[in-house]
């Protein structure tokens, strides 16, 4: 097995992240598994490698850096904002190259200037990339969890349904399969015999029977009513389901949904474009986009080149801590992402943050990088 | 070259396997005494005969330590990665029939498929501060079926190796995965099996370890089709 050398650009990398005004940061190689499992979900299980302490703790090694600096933060009890810059070897099976690789990246923890954070998060992402790639055109794809999320919103889907479209952004046969069954739905939903039962005793239209009922059942047969499922969550659930299977979304609006998932224009377009969008469809979105015109504004002020960044309305990162900004930079030429990231105001609370702390950052493949320069000639 | 079989060394599985054998003209007799763990094939003496636990047979059947063993499907695909290219069912048994299912508690009357509980698993943790928890000892089969065939991914495993029918009444879980016959300990605890919750239909099967030596060995041909022409 082949050791990965450190790249030959760390050092000028560092340099560049010194510049930038991180702080270097280095977390353990051997942390505990169970974060990683709890947001990524178990699938991630195959693919890291895993082994247990003396005590029976889950250990595994390092897969990715932002979940061990978030830890870190909350650990050390550091104060925000702050940015952090990592570089060091993550260990993750992939389908394509070794198993363990470099990446480095920066995490900007805490800054309340959500559009300035985000944009000087690409701002940085294109410049050290450029800095090692200065002949290659950067292609960036830019996507918008919130925006998405206010659309959907505002198209006056039932819960249910905005859940599952909001599941599913980032996955395209997903979304695509959703919205044909919100067309034109095939089955009216499975539902057991005990419902059929509650419709006929005339409890399953009103929440607080049904919730008692419920409560009843679980208590007689052994279950707790606090442990897992509450009897009013199972009874908001299967209101939303009953929603779910009646729910058939109208050409217009149907129209109006695949408008807005096929945007894909320059960035410095998309402002004005999602702004028309909304206005002839007379959807309430001003919130997300006033967010999104501000992060526009910024990138341009933060000195990125927005003519290398297109908007995407339809691009996610399948990662489910994202909340906002997501993107991912190549460069022309070569088929692989170079650089992803994204917000992940979320995750610091999930890990055990007591505040609330926005988050933002992305990560470089340096392996990638290093074939990018290789097939640019060995330019710098 | 020898040919070793592994069967199951003990209960229902043991006397089923040698029936078929009897039957398929290959009379299985022990080594020693009647609890030795070796055995052979009445009259060929090519052929031995390993006893060995049905979990054991998987994992021998899937390294290739025999050539033949006699288990559970389910024991195969859980215990081998990409089972199908590493061995192959070559006849199934009849007998030893058990289902893989996803159960879920009965009171659950807003869940009934699979695409109920992947509403349920993406909301889990917002609600509940957690990840929706399956009991199971099989993970394998887990993962496959929930995120390979229904997209699910936003779960946890809770490894249970006993007794899983319980794990949701007493809050260690929130669903199972398990296998089951004839449904009753499912029902004795109040689950309910999803109508699209069936990931394998699972009998005793007898799986040859796909080897390069077995190309063209008229023995290993002879084992497989004497077996099939009694089923």
């Amino acid at each position: 097995m082949p050791l990965i050398n450190l790249p030959a650009f760390a050092g000028e990398l560092l340099a560049d992240f010194e510049r930038l005004k991180t702080l270097r940061v280095d977390t353990p190689v051997i942390q505990p598994a169970e974060p990683f499992l709890d947001m990524a979900g178990e699938d991630l299980r195959r693919r890291i490698f895993m082994t247990e302490s003396e005590t029976g703790e889950s250990l595994c090694l390092r897969p990715e850096f932002t979940i061990p600096v978030c830890l870190r933060h909350i650990e050390t009890a550091t104060g925000t904002p702050q940015r952090y810059a990592y570089l060091g070897e993550v260990f993750r099976q992939r389908r394509e190259g070794s198993s363990e690789f470099y990446q480095a990246g920066i995490e900007d923890l805490g800054d309340a200037d959500t559009a300035g954070a985000d944009a000087r998060v690409i701002g940085d992402a294109m410049l050290v990339l450029a800095n090692r790639l200065p002949d290659r055109r950067l292609k960036v794809t830019l996507g918008d969890q919130s925006v998405f999320e206010a659309v959907i919103a505002a198209c006056g889907l039932p819960a249910g349904w905005q859940k599952r479209l909001i599941h599913a952004f980032g996955d395209q046969k997903l979304l695509q399969k959703l919205l044909g069954e919100l067309a034109d739905p095939k089955s009216p939903g499975v539902f057991g015999p005990e419902v059929e039962r509650l419709a006929i005793m005339g409890i399953l239209g009103d929440e607080e029977s049904l919730v008692g009922h419920l409560a009843e059942t679980m208590e007689a047969t052994g279950y707790s009513t606090n442990a897992s499922r509450s009897p009013r969550d199972i009874a908001r659930r299967l209101k939303e389901k009953m929603e779910l299977a009646t729910t058939r979304l109208d050409k217009a609006a149907l129209a109006v949904m695949r408008e807005f998932l096929a945007f894909d224009l320059p960035l410095a377009q998309a402002p004005a474009a999602l702004h028309a969008f909304a206005r002839k469809s007379k959807l309430k979105i001003d919130g997300a986009l006033s967010l999104f015109d501000a992060r526009v504004a910024a990138v341009a002020k933060a000195g990125a080149d927005p003519g290398l960044i297109r908007y995407r309305a339809a691009f996610g990162r399948p990662l489910d801590y994202y909340t906002g900004l997501v993107f991912e930079i190549e460069a022309e030429g070569a088929p692989a992402v170079l650089a992803g990231g994204g917000r992940f105001d979320r995750l610091l609370t999930l890990l055990g943050a007591r505040e609330h702390i926005p988050a933002v950052g992305f990560s470089l493949w340096l392996d990638r990088i290093e074939r990018a320069i290789a097939a640019a000639g060995g330019a710098k | 070259m020898t040919i070793t079989i592994a069967l199951p060394s003990k209960g229902r599985m043991k006397d089923d396997a040698s029936a078929i054998f009897e039957r398929a003209g290959m009379r299985i007799v022990a080594v020693g005494n009647d609890r030795s763990y070796r055995g052979r094939v009445e009259g060929a003496d090519d052929v031995e005969v390993a006893f060995l636990s049905a979990s054991e047979i998987s994992r021998e059947v899937g390294s290739g330590a025999v050539d033949f063993g006699v288990t559970g499907e389910d024991l195969v695909r859980e215990g081998i990665a990409d089972a199908d290219a590493r061995v192959e069912f070559a006849a199934r048994l009849g007998f030893g029939h058990a289902d893989v299912v996803v159960a879920v508690p009965e009171v659950w009357y807003d869940v009934d498929t699979m695409a109920d509980l992947g509403d349920v698993a993406a909301d889990f943790r917002a609600r509940h501060g957690r990840r929706l928890a399956i009991a199971t000892k099989y993970w394998r089969l887990t993962q496959q079926f929930f995120s390979g065939s229904h997209g699910i991914q936003l779960y946890r495993i809770v490894e249970s190796l006993g007794a899983t029918e319980g794990a949701p009444a007493s809050g260690s879980a929130d669903i199972i995965v398990d296998i089951t016959s004839t449904g009753s300990t499912l029902k004795a605890n109040h689950l309910k099996i999803l109508s699209d919750g069936v990931i394998l239909r699972s009998e005793a099967c007898l799986v040859r370890a796909r080897k390069p030596s077995h190309e063209g060995n008229p023995a290993i041909d002879r084992i497989i089709s004497s077996v099939r022409s009694v089923l």
